[in-house]
């Protein structure tokens, strides 16, 4: 028995044994290459000419940064009045949701932060004699914020809907949710494929059933107007599923008894969805709602493959022109530059997830 | 069952069929001939019932082109990935869950903040770092990266935490090494974790984009994922759209069915990816 256990490896050692394949992994493809993306970032550093020669990089410090962010001239003042103006009015929600308990302290934090940050940010405009470094920059992040502000309340409110509507364990109600939920293990490649046929003006069924209807057919994907809202309507329809299965979990903790206590107060279908339903799904909303952000802000494929972020840029989006930066211009530096800043969004945004996911353990 | 519950249905089968269109839409194109849709895309009920019937586009589909090609280097990758997720996740939850050494929450602090990494953040320096390996152009360079990303490290660690205490205890008593309880107890109790983990990983690597994109340059070593965005830029001229519809129901067809066998393992492999990353 003794020899045995020396034979053994100790607890340990095990544990060393078992680790090393993931933490060599995580440290040489991903702990390695996000600092080496910093790294890039602060070098004019052009994919072709470092590739044929290794010196052929420059340190340039935070030049790159400035170079996509910043511009000559600049000056602050209420450039935007609908962003900053929206931004204040989120910052007044903030105070007095937090002041009369409807939300708890952290929430009010994170909506206060974002709300600043719309005040603050858009009121950066070039002066009379100014010009941004990059001008593509910004109105891409804007863009980008624009998809997010569409897609999120759009994905959130008809997936909630229909999750109450089929809170039900009956047959009928899991084909109808099967339904809803098949779009989501689609690929972006094969989603993009079916819109940009579905949305087309000579062979698309929108256009068909326009026609048919006697109106005439929209050149969805071409008409500045319409290209944005054509890509909010396929990433809808791809990626309800997540947000109506996470809210139909959010439901279930919900007892039954609240609804029946209810009944007798004659609060039945939109009043108990109102006065029960929302209140209680509160964190599950919260959750569903900062999950879709964070989802969202990546948006690539749509705008990649469907309209090339055109019409005139109108939706050129934050990750597509860091690939086209890097990958077409060559210009890595300045492309890791505008990946940190996407770094640090999203990394906001999972730290407050993480902080939800918490306290939803305790 | 009450009235109201099958107006419910029939209220809600509305918007389930209207979410069904466009993907029906696409098999029913993909079973028209292509000289039709190039007149008109809507013969019967707008398209949406394949007649005039044609299997030609399958047909073609497998004798030219690179679609069948393309879904194999995707099988290739996609089963690649899941296996090697599989062993380092399973490996490091289980050392994270249920062994004591140093540093350990230190360890899981450091691979917590990885989760917050989008693969946006990171696919130029790995892009420069394969480039330097001469990597880029072959299966690793697809499936390596995707092994760093910590979700899976958590999914199983939650896992193995929550299996009561006893079980091991009485095999440490008979003398019983670690590696042995891993691989004979733990593992066969993980099966339902684990094959929550390996759905999420296929999907993801099926229907991955952005690091094909820039990793697969030659057209051999494209996904089907990837080939298929090759394809669809030019699609009515060059290749006719019943046949490029084709290439898209053959691209679905590995995860819908995957959805319909395991639905209720990719639901959880689904929203557990969502809620952590």
């Amino acid at each position: 028995m003794r020899s045995r256990r020396a034979a053994q490896l100790s607890q340990r050692q095990a544990a060393l044994l078992l680790l090393v394949p993931f933490l060599a992994t995580y440290a040489l493809f991903l702990v390695y290459p996000f600092f080496r993306g910093v790294w890039i970032s602060m070098h004019d550093w052009n994919l072709l000419a470092v590739a044929f020669n290794p010196d052929a990089k420059e340190f340039v410090g935070l030049r790159n940064y400035e170079r996509v962010m910043w511009g000559e001239d600049i000056e602050w003042g209420l450039a935007a009045p609908l962003w900053q103006g929206l931004g204040l009015i989120g910052l007044a929600l903030a105070a007095v949701l937090h002041r009369r308990s409807r939300v708890s302290r952290f929430n009010a934090i994170a909506l206060g932060v974002v709300s600043l940050l719309l005040v603050v940010l858009p009121g950066f405009h070039p002066g009379e004699v100014g010009r941004w470094y990059d001008r593509r920059f910004w109105p891409t992040v804007g863009n980008t914020v624009l998809f997010v502000g569409l897609t999120v309340p759009g994905v959130t409110i008809s997936a909630l809907l229909l999750a109450a509507g089929m809170n039900r364990e009956t047959r009928a109600m899991g084909i109808l949710r099967t339904l809803f939920f098949l779009s989501q293990v689609l690929s972006v490649t094969v989603v993009t494929l079916i819109w940009q046929i579905m949305f087309s003006p000579r062979q698309g069924l929108i256009a068909n059933i326009t026609e048919v209807a006697g109106g005439t057919p929209i050149n969805w994907l071409t008409d500045q107007q319409f290209a944005m809202a054509a890509i909010v309507i396929a990433t809808v329809w791809w990626s309800l599923g997540i947000a109506m299965i996470l809210f139909l979990a959010g439901l279930q903790d919900i007892s039954s008894e609240i609804y029946e206590a209810a009944a007798l107060d004659n609060a039945r279908g939109p009043r108990a969805f109102w006065f029960i339903t929302l209140p209680n799904l509160r964190r599950t909303i919260t959750l569903v709602v900062v999950l879709q952000i964070i989802l969202h802000f990546q948006v690539f494929g749509q705008s990649h493959l469907m309209t090339q972020g055109g019409p005139n840029d109108t939706t050129q989006v934050l990750v597509r022109y860091i690939y086209q930066t890097g990958f077409r211009d060559s210009e890595l530096g300045r492309a890791s530059a505008m990946a940190v800043f996407l770094f640090v969004i999203m990394g906001g945004f999972s730290v407050v997830q993480f902080i939800i996911g918490r306290e939803k353990d305790e | 069952m009450t009235r109201g519950y099958y107006w419910l249905v029939t209220g809600l089968s509305i918007p389930a069929f209207i979410w069904l269109v466009p993907t029906l839409w696409m098999v029913s194109l993909s079973f028209q001939p292509n000289d039709v849709l190039a007149r008109t895309t809507s013969s019967t009920a707008f398209g949406l019932v394949p007649i005039p019937f044609t299997a030609e586009n399958y047909a073609d589909l497998f004798a030219f082109g690179q679609t069948p090609w393309w879904f194999l280097n995707s099988l290739i990758v996609s089963t690649g990935m899941t296996l090697g997720v599989l062993a380092v996740s399973t490996t490091a939850g289980y050392a994270l869950a249920r062994l004591d050494f140093p540093f350990k929450r230190t360890v899981i602090a450091v691979c917590l903040v990885g989760l917050m990494v989008p693969e946006q953040a990171v696919f130029i320096p790995l892009y420069t770092m394969f480039a330097d390996f001469g990597w880029h152009n072959s299966y690793h360079a697809l499936i390596l990266p995707r092994m760093a990303v910590p979700i899976g490290v958590f999914l199983m660690l939650q896992f193995f935490r929550a299996i009561p205490h006893d079980i091991e205890e009485a095999a440490r008593l008979d003398g019983v090494g670690w590696l042995r309880i891993f691989w004979y107890i733990m593992l066969p109790l993980a099966r339902p974790a684990m094959m929550t983990l390996a759905i999420l990983t296929f999907l993801y690597a099926w229907n991955d984009y952005l690091w094909p994109l820039v990793s697969a340059q030659q057209r051999d070593y494209y996904t089907i994922t990837l080939g298929l965005a090759s394809i669809q830029s030019n699609f009515a001229q060059s290749e006719g759209l019943g046949r490029v519809m084709a290439s898209g129901v053959i691209a679905s067809l590995p995860v819908v069915i995957l959805f319909l066998i395991f639905q209720r393992y990719v639901v959880q492999a689904m929203t557990a990816g969502g809620s952590k990353g």
